[in-house]
């Protein structure tokens, strides 16, 4: 994601939204989780959840604009975001783009190709869409 | 008991294993699917937004953890893509 961020920041803007833990240790941790030291409880606090979100940018020097979800959790509410989703706004303010449910029906090649449809594809000598290198669900790579 | 009921009640105890055996399959183990079946599901919504509704609002709190901004906030000029997430 971090790579159609690059490709496209001169056409779109990117706004990442840090919603409630996936898979925090006191709920569903997963063992990736832990090989890769992502240990944290579900934040109670808003300013547990910006500690999280900081400690998250400063690892992998993530270069999107962030936003974090209040802990009423009223973005995630209002967009059906968890886990992990995508939606592309146009200009008129409209949903333009709704990505699937994550994980499982997250898809950036998706974004990609609506970006691409609109302002031209952008050719790479590697794939585009690398692994991901973390267990998070936000895209690191 | 009656013939059919325990066909019934074998045919609905193999359905079971295999709807577990595929939940495990999915999540990974046995300890997995208990986690999805508490944490996640109840958490999953594939919501009611289609393509062509108002984006809804929202207010963020930035990284600083003090200043605020609203979604739509960022809409108007160019389009908008939004990555939800987490850190785990």
């Amino acid at each position: 994601m971090v790579q159609i961020y690059n490709d496209y920041k001169g056409h779109a803007d990117f706004l990442t939204v840090y919603v409630r833990e996936a898979h925090p240790t006191d709920e569903w941790q997963m063992k990736s989780n832990v090989k890769d030291d992502v240990c944290y409880a579900q934040p109670k606090t808003l300013a547990q959840r910006v500690a999280i979100a900081n400690d998250f940018i400063k690892r992998f020097n993530y270069p999107i604009a962030f936003g974090i979800d209040d802990i009423s959790n009223a973005a995630n509410d209002a967009y059906s975001a968890w886990p992990e989703r995508f939606y592309i706004v146009d200009e008129a303010g409209r949903i333009a783009y709704r990505g699937g449910m994550g994980p499982f029906n997250y898809n950036p090649d998706e974004v990609r190709a609506w970006l691409a449809a609109r302002y031209g594809s952008v050719k790479h000598d590697a794939p585009a869409s690398l692994p991901t290198t973390s267990s998070s669900t936000l895209p690191t790579t | 008991m009656t013939h059919f009921w325990k066909w019934a009640i074998a045919v609905f105890l193999v359905l079971l294993l295999a709807v577990f055996l595929v939940l495990c399959k999915m999540a990974g183990s046995p300890k997995d699917v208990y986690g999805m079946v508490r944490y996640a599901l109840p958490h999953m919504h594939r919501g009611s937004l289609k393509v062509g509704d108002d984006a809804p609002d929202a207010r963020l709190v930035a990284l600083d953890g003090s200043r605020h901004f609203h979604i739509r906030e960022r809409t108007g000029a160019r389009p908008l893509v939004i990555i939800f997430g987490s850190y785990t």
